[in-house]
């Protein structure tokens, strides 16, 4: 199956964009442990807050990938 | 002619010349690595929200009353170590006057590392980014941390006995 260049270059950003996703959650698992050490509740909760939005961004850039 | 026809596609030189096969010529599509990806996103999701639930199930207890210490084993100005509300929580009682005696939680409200008394300076004191706290309430004096040290209420029982009752974060 052929695909158009501007295909090809979408599924590109995606892929790039969940790889940064991704590497985001790992600096957020290292805040969250750092939450747990202090006993820092607020901050643990707003830290999975923001992974869970993270997930859920990177499962929908998956749509835009060309299969 | 006609232009719509799909080109054959034709291998490269090097494998007519080479028509080895190999295990690892199997690819992993762009889509296949972007839902690992994305199942590794998941999965450290779900590790954030666990460590979420685990801090707040953790600072929910706040202990049961248990004896700790002896008044008369403690001189004034030294400290004891011990362990609450549960086993894995370090905590220091100092013995500041022949009646007065406070306890908080042993872990720098910063980062987690383990503070000590200073008598000299009448100051709890975390080596690890110079934070010091007041020996008697646990306020946070000066450097990098924010809020003050957990505090552990006490009371000196008709026996002589330092009892624990309860922990504020």
């Amino acid at each position: 199956m052929r695909t158009s260049a501007k295909a090809r270059r979408t599924s590109s950003a995606v892929v790039l964009y969940v790889i940064v996703l991704v590497a985001f959650q790992v600096f957020l698992i290292t805040v969250a442990v750092e939450a747990f050490q202090t006993d820092t509740e607020s901050l643990a909760w707003a830290t999975a807050a923001v992974s869970v939005a993270l997930f859920a961004a990177a499962a929908a850039f998956l749509r835009y990938l060309r299969p | 002619m006609n232009g719509d026809i799909e080109p054959v596609p034709v291998a490269p030189p090097w494998k007519r010349d080479f028509p080895y096969e190999a295990q690892s010529e199997e690819e992993v599509t762009r889509r296949e690595f972007a839902r690992y990806l994305v199942l590794g996103a998941g999965t450290m999701a779900a590790a954030n929200v666990g460590i979420a639930i685990w801090t707040q199930l953790r600072s929910i207890n706040t202990g049961e009353p248990r004896a700790i210490v002896d008044l008369a084993a403690v001189d004034i100005g030294s400290t004891y170590l011990f362990h609450y509300p549960g086993n894995d929580d370090p905590a220091i009682l100092v013995r500041l006057t022949d009646t007065e005696v406070v306890a908080f939680s042993q872990k720098c409200t910063h980062l987690g590392c383990v503070v000590y008394y200073e008598e000299s300076e009448q100051r709890w004191h975390c080596p690890c980014h110079e934070g010091n706290f007041e020996a008697r309430t646990g306020n946070v004096i000066s450097g990098p941390p924010t809020r003050p040290l957990g505090r552990i209420d006490l009371e000196v029982r008709a026996d002589g006995t330092i009892w624990a009752l309860g922990r504020h974060t």
